[in-house]
């Protein structure tokens, strides 16, 4: 096994407080990862350090092997390292379909090829199979901004697949969507990454969702790595259970 | 149905242009120069509605754009070269000032960035009105040629409308590619949510910098047509006013339609003469409309049209949705 990504020593300040406080691990090309810790440990942060939305204070981050700290997060899209946001993040005005072209029209060609080429950027099918794969069929001329909750939370999962990523960093895919939504979520990513051979890494707070989809888990507490294992033993784990799971 | 409103969409459009084409040669002098103007002022407001509606970059300096293209064109003009020329300058010219213009969106927006783009604004007009080398001053530049097109002189006004009007044709041709092409749907993205489009590969930085460079090219375009229509120009046409305007009319056709600045444009340049009348109140009529408008719908007149299509469709859709639950059979 490879690894996708590797990220050493990443510390962010905030003024005098300090987010992220030098965490390192690994992921395997083809893991699913979950990232938990309790609210305000530096997960997000952590997040946008390694997207560039954010400038990491130190550390480094490699994606294939291959120093990416500090690169605009556009850049590392193209790489292949692709998003979801805590908050929902479509573009209201815009159609499902549109939302999806979008999200996958600047990974092929040039700004001339987009400017002179065809209207859809030759997406319309591809866009169409990720509406399918996420059952968004019947809402494909919807503008984003109209659909409920839970089907912007798919369409955001959806857009970031768009670009057929190697990395996918999902920030509270399940937060705030419902059973069913949720457990066709969960169908959709074990199955894009079984097939794809998507990474992903998962910030999630539903500790069902976390210990049934991923194959290691990471805790955070207070910016630091508290415990790196299978979801077995963390649950096992008698400081993560202090910090975080409870009695 | 959205076949039929299609159609009636076409047809709608084809009797615009008609009437464009056929009414103006019953028009006299004056009517003819008010609605050539009209023309001239949709491609500055086009270009600003590209800048400001669709890509959401504020800037006060669009009329400097258009003073920009008219000094090009009255200069190169006035010292026997074809108008074509001046275009061309004119257009290469606020392309790269339009480029540097957008480095400040750069870093910053919205109120902060007018306030760049009006000092770029009031760096314009200095330069008009002092560099009297290159523009003669406040004596301004008169005499400006209009073009021979194809053989055609277009001095008198008909001729000239349609030069203005085929001009429009080829920009809003042009500006209806560039807003169904990736572009467009990057220009929107930078607007509704910038840190998203990053996120999805999208270089904010550049499209940013196109937007600035592209609207301003049309600025340029429309002070080069804007020249030969007065035949003559000194600085006081393109002052801080000329923006202001411009960006009424973007703001009250409705920013980020694409019809909007057509709209825009026939109300900023034609209301002035219906309220004719009113003498000197006219300037504060049109402000109180303006205010009314904008509490009554902050996204224009356009805007209106929208909302009201928009809960039209709504109420369809929830209706059939209930027919459906029902299991009644929907009316054919």
């Amino acid at each position: 096994m490879t690894a996708v990504l590797e990220i050493s020593n990443i510390k962010k300040n905030f003024g005098g407080i300090t987010a992220v406080d030098g965490v390192s691990f690994d992921v395997q090309e083809g893991e699913i990862l979950g990232l938990i810790g309790p609210n305000g440990c530096g997960k997000s942060t952590l997040f946008n350090c390694i997207l560039g939305q954010l400038q990491p204070s130190g550390g480094e981050v490699k994606v294939d092997g291959k120093v990416v700290t500090g690169f605009r997060p556009s850049d590392l899209n193209r790489l292949g390292v692709s998003r979801t946001f805590q908050l929902l993040q479509v573009f209201p005005k815009l159609s499902v379909r549109e939302n999806l072209i979008l999200a996958g029209q600047e990974h092929q060609g040039n700004m001339l090829s987009r400017l002179l080429g065809p209207s859809d950027a030759g997406l319309t099918k591809a866009a169409e199979q990720m509406i399918d794969f996420f059952k968004l069929g019947h809402l494909a001329d919807e503008p984003a901004g109209g659909l409920s909750y839970g089907q912007q939370k798919l369409l955001d999962a959806a857009m970031a697949f768009m670009g057929g990523p190697r990395l996918v960093l999902l920030d509270e895919p399940a937060g705030g969507v419902n059973l069913t939504m949720l457990g066709d979520l969960k169908a959709r990513l074990a199955e894009i990454n079984r097939e794809k051979r998507a990474t992903f890494v998962v910030i999630e707070h539903n500790m069902e969702f976390v210990m049934s989809l991923c194959s290691r888990v990471v805790v955070m507490a207070e910016g630091k790595v508290l415990a790196i294992g299978t979801p077995a033993e963390i649950r096992a784990n008698s400081a993560v259970i202090d910090a975080y799971l409870g009695h | 149905m959205s076949a039929l409103k299609r159609y009636w969409r076409v047809a709608l459009g084809m009797v615009v242009i008609a009437a464009l084409i056929i009414a103006p040669m019953y028009l006299n002098r004056y009517g003819l120069f008010i609605l050539s103007q009209w023309a001239v002022m949709t491609i500055a407001a086009t270009g600003l509605n590209l800048t400001l509606g669709y890509a959401g970059q504020v800037s006060l300096a669009q009329g400097a754009f258009v003073g920009i293209g008219a000094y090009a064109a009255a200069i190169m003009t006035a010292n026997g070269m074809p108008l074509i020329a001046g275009l061309g300058v004119a257009i290469v010219l606020c392309f790269a000032i339009g480029w540097i213009l957008g480095y400040p969106a750069l870093r910053v927006q919205h109120h902060y960035l007018a306030f760049v783009t009006l000092a770029f604004s009031t760096l314009a007009f200095l330069v008009f009105r002092n560099e009297s080398w290159l523009t003669n001053g406040i004596y301004g530049i008169s005499n400006i040629p209009r073009p021979t097109i194809l053989g055609y002189p277009t001095n008198r006004p008909l001729p000239f409308y349609y030069v203005c009007l085929g001009s429009l044709a080829l920009v809003s041709l042009a500006t209806w590619w560039l807003i169904r092409s990736p572009w467009g749907r990057a220009f929107v993205a930078l607007r509704e949510n910038p840190v998203r489009a990053l996120s999805l590969g999208i270089d904010t930085r550049r499209y940013t910098l196109m937007a600035f460079a592209i609207g301003s090219a049309l600025g340029g375009v429309a002070g080069t047509l804007y020249a030969p229509l007065t035949q003559y120009i000194d600085p006081v046409p393109f002052n801080l006013s000329l923006s202001l305007d411009l960006l009424m009319m973007v703001i009250v056709g409705g920013s980020g339609f694409f019809f909007g600045p057509f709209l825009g444009a026939m109300i900023a340049v034609l209301l002035p003469e219906w309220l004719r009348f009113t003498q000197g109140y006219y300037l504060m009529i049109y402000a109180v409309a303006v205010i009314l408008l904008l509490i009554y719908s902050p996204t224009g007149i356009l805007g209106i049209l929208d909302r009201y299509l928009t809960e039209r469709r709504t109420k369809a859709a929830s209706a059939l949705r209930a027919v459906a639950k029902s299991g009644l059979e929907p009316a054919p």
